[in-house]
């Protein structure tokens, strides 16, 4: 039965309309995912007012292709900017940014290539073939399973600040702060606005990002040039395609970031860079030498690659098989389909199966494209070291500024990114970790909205929450154990080099 | 070696700015406009429109609302011999759409597209605009709101729901809206009716919502129909009550027939201009949007979404934001 349908998806996939369709949206999510400021969301939004015109199947197999494309692009910048060019590729710029600093660029882009592709593929065959046991998965997280996620996501701030655990959670904690800015939606009123407008509904996350990666970053690199370290890279960089020696390592830490992202991406309201975070802090967890990560270890590339591409598949359960879009991205797709007068869910494999599945074909095929396309991206990307570093700076700050404009058509953003930018200049300044404070800010909302859900659902008793359900339990649980073991490891350490912790 | 790089260097600046430029313009409506209809010219009518009309909305391309104002763009477009070009603008809660249009030339070639967030924001934070900053032209639709529960719920009809939470008030678990927005208030307003009690958990966007009440965290949902109509349809999520009569689904009661007809609340979609619009402006753009009706494609998305027709125009229109503006801000009160 299966394999009926799946025969007469690959019918619609193969033709030149559809191939030509997915290629180029492939390419465009690819590209749009490498310009800082736009990010998989954005790149299909642009591109829905052409579907229009096409066949529900066709359209829906570009913006699948956009899809992939943008979850992986963000990763081309991440690597040799220091500068995610995706809000889910920043946990990329952790290892990615230093293997490339070490001249280690090709093993860092290729790893990460083969990361998304690899994950792509993970995604799109659990689609196939788990999308109603995964839907479960989904059902089973309510308020109180997704507050205990974020959590346990949330302790991977202890370890971000290299020695001192403080200086982790301080940061981590900044960005909770910064999320708390917008509109309360449990008190219906404006929050740490100042009667700002523009604030009402919160920091937005594009020049929130940019500010604290990019601008911090051309800062900081503008500094180097006057201090004349040079116009160019120093260190020759490496831009051979990494060996199968090199590769042997992550594919087991990128097979458990996979199967971790399909099922994040399976629940609503989690999404990507939440995937591409947990997955990395895990990995990081379990390894045996944790203290390599953040100093360009390509295993810490190829984790959250994998994760954030196995999203594409896992984000599509909840459309596909509830009807429900699960995040912005397959939000669009929802909208594409609805402009057919295709509505989404489980009755669509009983009226049109030829839909859904020649959308599980084009994943096949847009991450086939991937490959490809990422390969010549980076061929290209890599050049970019080769420009002076003025010139590029110039460009990026440029992209940068119109990036955080075009998203919200606001003057205000600009000052935002130029905001945290020097914002993080001084967080720089005292070795306060940015991850940590955009891993705050991403997961500091999820934690108090579903917190605050739980709590009116256990009618204010904290006990209620943590024991729910066994899902609650165990991942809170995992938190605190986590939290309790990086402060062991800080005190360890601290005594190790003779100082001890600043309290 | 240099000249390879400046070369490189415009190829990059070339790629980007081709990205820029679709961010910019991308929103936009790529069709052409239609060659404008070779109307015979009315003496008394004004020469409006003399170029592209531009919709200024204030949510994200892509968003329900926003397809809807793109499907009824296509629909009016013969009859207004120009494009109807959608610009998203969602910055500032909403603020920076209303005031865009709030500021224009009134010449009806700047209008604006609205739901009832337009009411809402504006009650929530201080802002220079609200509903009355504008000439109301005509509310074109109503998005049917329902009160859904799992499909293996024991509650089948309102009034099993409305028992069961009359014997344990506050116990039973709604998943809602945030404060403010349509749903909320169409839940506080049945309470007060039905003079019931259930604690309304606040969702962010409808997808949560609706799975979390899938999934059995929550006893019921109080939200628009389009966002569930796929698991209705699929047999997982059921309906127990409609705010509104729906279209498709004349099976399914409303909390009037229920008896509750005190409980009027219309999530409404509509077009607004700047104030200030001369009245036969006006006129002409209620008499092109009610062409919209009849384009065989709108009118099977609209039907097919389940999407109410009303057409009620200018100070009737402004009525009944009137009225939604004392409904929100009573919900918002309490």
């Amino acid at each position: 039965m299966i394999f009926e349908y799946f025969m007469s998806g690959l019918d619609i996939v193969l033709n030149w309309n559809s191939i030509l369709a997915i290629l180029f949206g492939v390419a465009w999510g690819t590209i749009g995912g490498m310009i800082p400021g736009i990010n998989a969301t954005i790149a299909m939004a642009l591109l829905l007012p052409f579907t229009w015109g096409m066949e529900p199947a066709v359209a829906l197999m570009m913006l699948s292709g956009v899809y992939c494309g943008g979850e992986y692009g963000g990763s081309i910048p991440a690597i040799l900017i220091g500068t995610p060019g995706t809000n889910a590729a920043a946990a990329t710029v952790l290892d990615g940014y230093e293997l490339h600093k070490q001249g280690k660029t090709g093993l860092a882009l290729f790893s990460s290539l083969n990361a998304s592709v690899f994950g792509g593929i993970v995604g799109a065959t659990a689609l196939v073939f788990l999308a109603i046991p995964l839907a479960k998965v989904a059902l089973a997280f309510g308020p109180a399973e997704y507050f205990a996620l974020a959590a346990l996501g949330l302790t991977m701030i202890c370890s971000l600040g290299e020695k001192n655990v403080f200086k982790g959670i301080l940061a981590g904690f900044l960005g909770i702060l910064v999320s708390t800015v917008g509109f309360d939606p449990f008190a219906g009123v404006p929050r740490f606005t100042f009667d700002i407008l523009s604030l009402a509904s919160g920091f937005e996350m594009v020049p929130l990002m940019m500010g604290l990666y990019a601008i911090t970053e051309m800062f900081k690199q503008s500094q180097a040039v006057v201090g004349n370290d040079g116009f160019f890279l120093k260190a020759q960089a490496v831009t051979k395609f990494p060996t199968w020696k090199e590769t042997k390592p992550l594919v087991f830490p990128a097979s458990w970031a996979a199967t971790l992202g399909v099922i994040i991406g399976a629940m609503p309201g989690a999404g990507a860079t939440a995937a591409a975070f947990i997955s990395y802090s895990e990995a990081k967890r379990w390894s045996k030498n944790p203290d390599s990560f953040g100093k360009g270890n390509p295993i810490g590339v190829a984790v959250p690659e994998a994760a954030n591409n196995a999203v594409t598949g896992g984000a599509l359960v909840p459309l596909l098989a509830l009807g429900i879009p699960g995040s912005n991205s397959t939000a669009i797709m929802l909208g594409a389909l609805m402009i057919h007068n295709v509505a989404p869910g489980p009755l669509l494999f009983q009226k049109t199966p030829e839909i859904p599945y020649s959308i599980f074909v084009s994943l096949f095929f847009a991450n086939f494209f991937l490959f490809f396309i990422g390969y010549l991206c980076i061929k290209f990307a890599i050049k970019m070291t080769n420009i002076s570093k003025p010139a590029l700076i110039a460009v990026i700050i440029a992209l940068v500024f119109t990036g955080s404009f075009a998203y919200s058509g606001e003057v205000f953003s600009m000052g935002v990114a130029l905001s945290f930018g020097l914002f993080g200049l001084g967080m720089r300044y005292f070795g306060l970790p940015h991850t940590a404070t955009v891993l705050g800010f991403v997961l500091g909302f999820i934690m108090e909205a579903n917190l605050r859900r739980a709590l009116i659902i256990s009618e204010g008793n904290y006990s209620g929450v943590f024991a729910s359900s066994a899902i609650s339990s165990v991942l809170l649980s995992l938190a605190i154990v986590s939290v309790v073991f990086s402060f062991y490891r800080g005190y360890k350490a601290s005594q190790k080099s003779g100082k001890t912790v600043a309290l | 070696m240099f000249k390879r790089n400046t070369m490189l260097m415009l190829l990059t600046l070339g790629l980007i700015a081709l990205m820029i430029f679709s961010v910019g313009c991308g929103a936009k409506d790529p069709a052409p406009a239609p060659a404008p209809s070779p109307e015979p010219a009315k003496e008394e009518k004004p020469a409006w429109p003399q170029q592209d009309i531009e919709v200024v909305y204030h949510s994200k391309a892509g968003s329900g609302g926003d397809i809807f104002l793109r499907a009824m763009g296509k629909a009016v477009e013969p009859a207004l011999g120009k494009a109807f070009v959608v610009n998203n603008l969602p910055g500032a809660a909403g603020a920076t759409a209303w005031t865009r249009v709030a500021k224009a030339k009134p010449d009806g070639h700047t209008i604006l597209g609205i739901s009832s967030t337009l009411v809402t924001a504006p009650l929530i934070n201080k802002m220079p605009v609200n509903f009355m900053s504008f000439e109301p032209v005509a509310m074109m639709f109503i998005d049917p709101m329902v009160i859904f529960v799992p499909a293996d719920s024991p509650y089948k009809t309102l009034a099993d729901i409305v028992d069961a939470a009359k014997k344990n008030p506050g116990k039973q678990k709604w998943a809602g809206g945030t404060p403010g927005e349509l749903g909320v208030v169409a839940g506080r307003e049945l309470m007060k009716a039905a003079d019931f009690k259930v604690s309304l958990v606040p969702f962010e966007g409808g997808g949560d919502a609706a799975v979390s009440v899938l999934g059995g965290h929550l006893d019921a949902g109080i939200g628009e129909y389009a966002e569930i109509a796929s698991s209705v349809e699929a047999g997982q999520l059921r309906i127990i009550v409609a705010f509104n009569k729906m279209p498709l689904n004349q099976e399914i009661p409303t909390v009037a027939e229920e008896g509750y007809p005190e409980v009027d609340v219309r999530k409404l979609r509509g077009i607004v201009a700047t104030k200030g619009t001369p009245p036969e402006i006006i006129d002409r753009l209620v008499e092109v949007m009610k062409t919209a009706y009849d384009d065989p494609s709108f009118k099977q998305y609209y039907e097919s979404n389940n999407l109410i027709p009303e057409f009620v125009v200018k100070d009737d229109f402004l009525k009944v934001m009137e009225e939604q503006h004392e409904q929100i801000k009573a919900s918002l009160e309490n």
